[in-house]
């Protein structure tokens, strides 16, 4: 079953005469259950294609349908409240609360859901425990390392049970031990719980661990493989 | 969790949150000060005047005000007071019959204002204890005079002196007597002081030839009930083709002037006070919407809603502004409690009092000084809000989160 397909993508930026084609007639599926990445050299639209398909960026042309619900057609309002109830997201440079300890992270996402408070904190362990936190639950973002934020941020992503997680270079900032340490857990999520994952990098060591890649060149598909 | 949230944010910068609370406290400290140090002097200046002397609200036969003579006078009867008496917020009525009349001693004359009053009742108006400053006071059967102590200057009056008094009486009637001192007053106010002679309200009507006739009902309220409301209540009770009902406001419009021509001068204070309190607020949401725009866009590329983030700002922009406020509010009133009555040196003392006012100001201590100026942060603070508020509302997240 698809849980994404996309239409015809056209993202066109215009900077006065010059148009950039950002995406460029983007027709392809997901499936519940893959852990692709996009791959392609700096500038050829891997954030972009992240961004509209997590419904941040509206498309200049085609549709974007995730279970057969066109986002590009959703309001402003409707499309944050969908993301949040549909859509995990983890950063580059894991953008979690600096305010707020992990654990209390996890859960903000769960308070904007409505979850209880009991349901928060069990599940906010769980996931902790699941991406090897547990003991740092009490800290705030700036006593951990990126490799342990990161943690974190895929913690917080999964928190909403999502149809899918959204990565834009989730480890262009880590070294190669948090960047390994990170996959496992990212792999273990996908293969235990079926959890889906499209993320997007430039470092072989992360291609070499995905499923199925697809290169972008200039906004379009350049392939399509299935490792 | 979104007030937790709030309140660590306001910490981020604990600097800045330090600099804008201390901001916001000094201001509402001095306002507080400012205005129950001002309220409390104008409470004064009104008891001293008004309470003393004319009460808050009199009563008179209508037309008395314009032409004030005994023809004007009118006899109320028992049920008339009862009424009058009954109305929520009057503590009390004393009655007075004054006239205008000439007074004369050896070979001096002058003229005065004769007043009959009822000496017990007339005590809880005015401290007549304290206003004695030689001889006895009246009492309710005294034959005898009290005089102004500018009267008694005026005319070398001593104790068992004579004063003979000569005027009109009620319709045209011949008016004379000649009277002793029994006390001399000071009415701690000048003017008053040179006109005023008094006796017992029997005396006066006899020597008025104005028999239960009097010129001035004068109402007491009770404390913290407004007389304006009062005198609505009175004139709908009373026939006011009759009657004329005045609050000190109309007796007495200077006093008013004055007290809002130096009110409106402390008020300006108190504007720029806050002024200073709104930029410094303004400046800090700014900074603080301002560093944050990154971190707004993360929270609504993950879900969280615009209503909830303006919520938050508003949450901490006013627990920042709510900190400050409750301790201004919270040190002022020892502060004001401690300081109160402030009593002036005695040259001061003295100048006050040649004007008439008691030189003591008790402060207004009272929780409706406080709880106007937290609100006025409160709603400040809240008006800062819309800068914010118009920043999240047009924040797109992908060009938040791209620095
Ligand atoms: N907001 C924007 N305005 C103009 N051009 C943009 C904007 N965002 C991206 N682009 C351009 O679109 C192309 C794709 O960018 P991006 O999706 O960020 O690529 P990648 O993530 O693969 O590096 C680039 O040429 C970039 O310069
Ligand atoms: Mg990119």
């Amino acid at each position: 079953m698809n849980v994404i397909e996309t239409k015809n993508l056209k993202k066109i930026y215009s900077q006065g005469e010059i148009k950039v084609n950002a995406l460029n007639d983007v027709s392809i599926n997901f499936k519940q259950g893959e852990f692709t990445a996009i791959v392609g050299p700096s500038g050829s639209g891997k954030t972009t294609f992240l961004n509209t398909l997590g419904g941040l960026d509206k498309p200049t042309f085609g549709n974007v349908m995730i279970d057969n619900l066109d986002i590009t057609k959703l309001k402003a309002n409707k499309i944050i409240d969908f993301r949040l109830r549909n859509i995990g997201f983890v950063f580059q440079s894991y953008n979690l609360i600096p305010v707020l300890t992990a654990k209390e992270n996890i859960e903000f996402i769960m308070l904007m859901q409505g979850y209880s408070k009991e349901k928060r904190n069990k599940r906010a362990l769980e996931l902790l425990d699941a991406v090897g936190l547990s003991k740092e639950s009490k800290r705030r973002p700036g006593q951990l390392s990126g490799g342990q934020q990161q943690r974190v941020a895929v913690a917080r992503a999964l928190a909403s049970k999502p149809k899918f997680i959204l990565a834009d270079e989730p480890t262009a900032n880590l070294d190669s031990s948090s960047t390994k340490n990170l996959l496992d857990i990212m792999y273990d999520l996908n293969r235990k719980e079926k959890m889906t994952f499209i993320f997007s990098t430039h470092d072989q060591r992360v291609i070499d661990r995905a499923k199925r890649v697809i290169t972008l060149e200039d906004g379009k598909i350049l392939s399509d493989k299935i490792t | 969790m979104l007030i937790k949230l709030a309140w660590r944010n306001i910490w981020r910068n604990k600097k800045r949150s330090l600099i804008t609370i201390s901001a916001i406290f000094i201001a509402v400290f001095l306002c507080v000060l400012l205005r129950a140090l001002q309220l409390g002097l104008y409470d004064n200046m009104i008891n001293n005047v008004v309470g003393s002397y004319s009460g808050y609200i009199q009563i008179h036969s209508k037309g008395f005000w314009d032409e004030q003579i005994v023809d004007n006078s009118f006899s109320p009867d028992k049920d008339f007071l009862n009424e009058i008496e009954s109305i929520d917020g009057v503590s009390n009525t004393l009655q007075r019959i004054q006239s205008g009349s000439l007074a004369s001693s050896s070979d001096l004359s002058k003229f005065v204002f004769v007043t009959g009053i009822e000496p017990l009742k007339e005590s809880s108006l005015t401290n007549w204890e304290k206003r004695l400053i030689k001889g006895q006071l009246l009492k309710e059967e005294s034959k005898s005079l009290n005089v102004g102590k500018g009267v008694a200057k005026y005319f070398d009056l001593k104790i068992g002196d004579t004063l003979v008094l000569l005027g009109q009486g009620y319709h045209g009637m011949q008016a004379a007597g000649a009277y002793p001192v029994s006390g001399i007053l000071d009415l701690k106010n000048p003017t008053l002081n040179k006109i005023s002679v008094f006796m017992t309200l029997p005396q006066a009507q006899d020597f008025l030839s104005a028999q239960n006739m009097i010129t001035h009902l004068i109402l007491n309220k009770k404390e913290n009930k407004d007389e304006d409301a009062i005198a609505l209540d009175i004139k709908n009770l009373i026939n006011d083709e009759v009657y004329e009902v005045m609050t000190w406001r109309e007796m007495i419009p200077e006093l008013e002037q004055t007290i809002k021509a130096d009110s409106a001068g402390g008020l300006i204070m108190v504007f720029i006070l806050y002024m200073i309190v709104t930029f410094g607020i303004f400046g800090t949401v700014l900074m603080m919407t301002q560093e944050r725009k990154y971190e707004f866009g993360v929270l609504i590329s993950i879900g969280m809603k615009k209503i909830r983030l303006i919520k938050t700002m508003i949450y901490e922009t006013v627990l920042l502004a709510s900190v400050g406020a409750i301790l201004g509010i919270a040190l002022s009133r020892p502060v004001i409690i401690f300081l109160s009555p402030i009593k002036f040196p005695k040259e001061q003392a003295q100048m006050f009092e040649n004007l008439g006012f008691e030189a003591v100001i008790p402060l207004m201590n009272t929780y409706d000084i406080p709880l106007t100026h937290g609100f006025i942060i409160f709603f400040i603070s809240l008006i800062v809000c819309l800068y914010p508020l118009s920043v999240i509302i047009k924040l797109d997240p992908i060009k938040a989160m791209k620095i």
